[in-house]
């Protein structure tokens, strides 16, 4: 999927709801993220686009609450609670994640396999 | 079923909606570019515009396009809604109802989300969209019958221009290489939606061409003969009508008002224009340039690649007023325009080639810089506007133009037209002047000083009430403020009528608060957060400057106010508050030396506060509470536990006032503690954080009265954890500022035990492993602060000496001092180490460890003899560092100071002007202008690829 930043792009999204894990006293995803606005676009693995400034899961903890609700590594984010993250910095995006008083995170999220199901169910 | 089709912001319009704002503000950062370079919204700036209109236009643009995409999928609703909008329109330039209007389509988009998947255009879509589609010529006609067609294509092209890149390419043959578009085909909805975009536009040139009709009806009977007077000898004929309608263009110039997309291109610090190519964004570029012409011409390229056959119809019906189904004089027009844009391209460096194919007509060429500039002296006002507002265009992110602009003369010319009674010729001068001051190239904002452009702006902020030219002047204030040489002059010209015109009122603040009504909120307008840009970087100018400031009515007392609302409302991550909180923390600097009357409170040296006596051995019974659940109330009755002294301490010495505080005094009275507390415990803006952790740490230094209530008062409202936690903050200059703040608040006696027993361990967990950085990798200033808090907690206190130990500190200590390769880590890790081993009674248990002697004693390098002399000079630990350009002080970007200050002779020059800062805080000081590595917040384009666990 190419889009250009901020511009209105469809894509196939799956709603993936994330109930943060409690440790200690921090509120856990349990996946990382990477790219951003800030970032060089160019060093993202798992963009089709290399200048697709987007925030994708870089990293997947087994047998967290990530993994748990279907996100996988390489997946991109495109709204957090309604959110989008689009066009947001990296830091925009993590803060967004990780929001004290959040306990539930509702991503969508996009990735190839979802859009080439729905093409090929579409011809 | 997981898998749904959607519209990427369709989920929660309100949501999206709202976060459109937000590049907006970015974008006005960029505008004060030297401020904050860092925040890469590339499209945004295209979004946002100088000219008021048209960004409010371009906004709702964008916003219908979202909504109308939505359309595909039920096109029935939005038709209706589109339909039932219309009465709103017919107002020209009420873009507040088109917003709203917009608004409600797109929350009926979403009720009606759960669409199957499904992009190819419903059979059913085709009526309602024809429907819509009639709506929009009929508005549309209204246009043509009302204001010149020229003027409607010209609008209309425009704003294709500005989102033509998301639409999917014709394959016509011209434009081809423009082909952004590769990903589009995929889903072959996206073509469909967002052409229906398109659609909607000719709502846009309906308001902007409002503003201009008068403009227009001079251009018409201008042609040559009125031109021909003007010293433009070698414009042929066609050149003047071309100048003449070259409106359009006008337009077009506007997105690129905004002057700024600097810090999307990250580093662009030696060669931001090579750079540019390389980064995505450098696309708008392009399109700003090449698509703008071509769209400008023909229009109705863009409806024609669209799959969509309902597209097709629109398409015939545009017809009619589409530039190029016009008379020929008409069309030649644009073609004027679009070959000024291609032809200012090499003279600009960097305008797309692509667009000199379409454009081959000869008999055109757009006015070259000399002649814009004289077009600014024409005695007709609307050339002057559209001169103004081409250069605005021209000099859009083209330091080579603004440079040529100033050695033309063109400055004072501009300057001149501030005073222009006519509005949209000050607000074009304004902007073009925006545009001009912003740059890092510092003699566009002298010139701008030297014509008197300070005053001139202060007048027209003064005499105007168009919030579109305030955002300018303000914005252009703010661009200036960025040089220091300038800083004082706009304290003497603007300080107070910035204040009086927009601090106060956008505070919320009424000086005689009226009894019945409820306190006002801020607001957080464009002119505020450019307004207290200035200040803050204003503020940062030195004790003069700051002196200024504190004594400047109502300014202390209406940001405190607009803070405390920030507060209120939990409305703490934006950049107003950062700007406010910036100029509270850079006026609370020194406080305690400058403000007037301060002998009075100046305390004996020796300077344990009253009642902290003793506290240590109570203190032992409350370790280990730290990091609990309860620590906060913990602490807290502690206090009140052995507060027997405590209490008389605090009624006793808090002086009694007899009339409310007002103006600098403000700033240190303890209340103020709360607020800076609130904003440390809520805000999630580093900036903010950090200022706000500065301010306590200006409070809490020096040794007069107010200070010691300020520590203790820190205390009481439980501030100590809340800064301890921050010192596990991901951001350097927050853990920092916060290490330092401790370091200051540990000259409280029972400050220090508490410190010392509750924070150690994270003071510790900041400090590197030897060679080894930890993974927050901390810079060096901030490695030596922390040490410097450590060092200040342990020494004469062997129980923190004791904890220290215990949070295995002596390894890295150790470490530190062998290894570092920095020498102020070594030193400040060499005064810890002797520090602890000062405490005889430890050594046993140090012995036990391993630890000996050699390890304690300062290595051959760091032995400098005096070194341990001034170090109790805590006094200066007021921040004192932070004084001028260091970051969080003003608003001025750290990649701009470090080619700023660290090569110029600007640095020494300032590093003069402030006597109070001693030796290593200087160095201190000139250090921090190096960009934080870890920095997230600073939107630099990262080297490596940042991967944050969330």
């Amino acid at each position: 999927m190419s889009f250009i930043p901020g511009q209105p792009v469809t894509a196939v999204v799956q709603r993936i709801e994330i109930c943060k894990l409690r440790q200690c006293d921090n509120l856990i995803l349990g996946f990382s993220i990477g790219g951003g606005i800030d970032q060089d676009p160019g060093q993202n693995p798992f963009s089709e686009d290399k200048t697709d400034k987007g925030i994708y899961v870089t990293r997947v903890s087994k047998g967290g609450p990530a993994e748990a609700a279907g996100l996988m590594i390489g997946d991109k984010i495109m709204q957090v609670n309604g959110w989008d993250m689009t066009m947001v910095t990296h830091d925009q995006a993590r803060k967004r994640l990780t929001k004290k008083n959040e306990d539930v995170v509702r991503l969508l999220v996009t990735r190839k396999s979802l859009e080439d199901a729905v093409r090929n169910a579409m011809v | 079923m997981p898998a749904e089709v959607r519209q990427e912001q369709s989920p929660s319009n309100q949501t999206s909606l709202a976060m459109m704002q937000e590049p907006q503000e970015i974008v006005e950062e960029t505008v004060t570019i030297e401020e904050d370079p860092g925040t890469p919204t590339s499209h945004v700036s295209v979004v946002t515009s100088d000219d008021g209109t048209t960004r409010r236009t371009e906004t709702k643009v964008t916003k219908v396009v979202k909504t109308v995409t939505r359309r595909t999928y039920h096109p029935v609703v939005v038709s209706e809604t589109l339909v039932g909008s219309k009465p709103a329109t017919p107002t020209p330039g009420d873009s507040d109802s088109v917003t709203k209007m917009v608004k409600t389509v797109t929350t009926r988009t979403v009720r009606q989300v759960p669409l199957g998947p499904d992009g190819v255009p419903f059979p059913e879509g085709s009526s309602p969209l024809g429907s819509y589609t009639n709506s929009i010529d009929r508005r549309f006609m209204k246009n043509g019958e009302r204001f010149s067609t020229p003027q409607a294509t010209s609008t209309l092209t425009r704003s294709y221009n500005n989102y033509s890149d998301s639409y999917g390419e014709t394959p016509e043959g011209p434009y081809r290489h423009y082909g952004l578009h590769d990903g589009y085909g995929d889903l072959p909805d996206s073509y469909g939606s967002l052409s229906r975009g398109v659609n909607y536009r000719p709502r846009y040139p309906y308001m902007a061409s409002s503003g201009y009709r008068p403009e227009n009806s001079y251009t018409l009977p201008i042609r040559k003969d009125d031109y021909s007077h003007v010293a433009q000898p070698q414009v042929p004929l066609g050149g003047t009508v071309d100048l003449n309608r070259s409106q359009p263009e006008r337009f077009q110039a506007e997105p690129y008002g905004l002057e700024d997309d600097r810090r999307s291109l990250g580093p662009d610090d030696d060669e931001p224009y090579d750079l540019e190519s390389d980064y995505s964004t450098a696309n708008r570029r392009t399109v700003g340039g090449a698509n703008h012409g071509r769209h400008m011409r023909e229009p109705p390229r863009v409806r024609g690649g669209y799959e969509d056959p309902i597209e097709a119809d629109l398409i015939d019906d545009r017809h009619p007023y589409m530039p190029n189904l016009y008379s020929a004089p008409l069309a030649q027009a644009e073609l004027g325009s679009l070959a000024s844009l291609d032809r200012m391209g090499p003279m600009g460096g960097r305008r797309s080639p692509s667009a000199d194919s379409v454009r081959k007509d000869p008999r055109w060429r757009d006015p070259d810089l000399p002649e814009v500039i004289a077009m600014l002296g024409h005695p007709v006002d609307p050339v002057k506007s559209n001169a103004a507002a081409y250069l605005q265009h021209l000099c859009y992110e083209n330091d080579k133009v603004k440079k040529e602009v100033r050695h033309l003369k063109g400055v004072p010319l501009l300057v001149g037209l501030l005073d222009h009674p006519r509005p949209e010729v000050h607000r074009k001068a304004c902007g073009a002047l925006r545009n001009i001051s912003y740059g890092r190239d510092h003699d566009n904002k002298v010139a701008i000083k030297n014509c008197d452009g300070i005053p001139a702006l202060i007048r027209l902020l003064r005499k105007t009430s168009d919030m579109e030219v305030r955002e300018l002047v303000t914005g252009t204030l703010w661009n200036l403020s960025s040089y220091e040489p300038l800083k004082m002059v706009i304290i003497n010209h603007g300080l107070q009528t910035l204040t009086n015109e927009v601090i106060i009122p956008h505070s919320g603040w009424e000086q005689e608060p009226n009894e019945d009504s409820k306190p006002r909120d801020a607001e957080w307008t464009t002119v505020f957060k450019n307004t207290s840009g200035c200040l803050r970087n204003v503020s940062s100018d030195g004790a003069e400057a700051r002196r200024r400031l504190r004594e400047c009515e109502g300014l202390v007392d209406a940001l405190l106010h607009a803070l405390q609302s920030a507060v209120g409302k939990k409305d703490m991550d934006n950049k107003s508050v950062e700007n406010c909180v910036c100029i509270m923390r850079n006026l609370s600097y020194h406080v305690h030396k400058e403000v007037p009357g301060a002998e009075k409170f100046q305390e004996p040296s020796t300077n344990q506060a009253p009642g902290s006596v003793g506290p240590q051995r109570k203190k032992k019974d409350d370790a280990g509470c730290f990091g609990g659940k309860k620590t906060k109330e913990e602490w807290f009755n502690q206090g009140r536990k052995n507060g027997e002294s405590e209490k008389s301490y605090d009624t006793l010495d808090l002086p009694k006032r007899t009339e409310p505080t007002k103006g600098f005094e403000l700033l240190y009275q303890p209340e103020v503690v709360r607020l800076y507390l609130s904003l440390l415990t809520e805000s999630q803006n580093y900036n903010t954080l950090e200022a706000a952790a500065g301010a306590l740490q200006n409070l809490s230094a020096g040794q007069w009265t107010w200070s010691n209530y300020i520590r203790a008062t820190v205390r009481k409202e439980k501030g100590l954890p809340i800064l301890v936690e921050l010192l596990r903050s991901d951001s350097d200059k927050v853990v920092r500022a916060v290490a330092i703040a401790l370091r200051n608040l540990s000259m409280d006696r029972r400050n220090k035990d508490l410190i010392g027993s509750y924070a150690m361990r994270d003071l510790v967990s900041n400090l590197p492993s030897g060679q080894q950085r930890p993974a927050k990798n901390l810079e060096e200033d901030t490695v030596v602060a922390v040490l410097n808090t450590i060092h200040e907690i342990v020494t004469d206190s062997s129980e923190n000496a004791r904890s220290l130990i215990q949070a295995q500190a002596i390894e890295k200590l150790v470490a530190i001092n062998r290894t570092s390769q920095s020498q102020r880590e070594t030193k400040a890790a060499s005064y810890v180490l002797q520090a602890v081993w000062s405490h005889k009674e430890l050594r046993n248990s140090l012995a036990k460890d391993g630890w000996n002697k050699t390890h304690f004693q300062p290595t051959a390098t760091s032995q400098a003899k005096g070194t341990r002399s001034n170090k109790p000079a805590y006094d200066d630990t007021t921040l004192p560092l932070m004084e001028k350009n260091q970051d969080g002080y003003s608003t001025i970007d750290q990649k701009d100071k470090d080619c700023k200050y660290k090569s110029g002779d600007v640095s020494s020059d300032l590093a003069e002007r402030e006597p109070l800062k001693n030796d290593t805080n200087r160095k201190q000081f000139v250090r921090t202008n190096r960009p934080a590595v870890n920095l997230v917040d600073t939107c630099d384009v990262k080297p490596q690829p940042v991967d944050s666990w969330v």
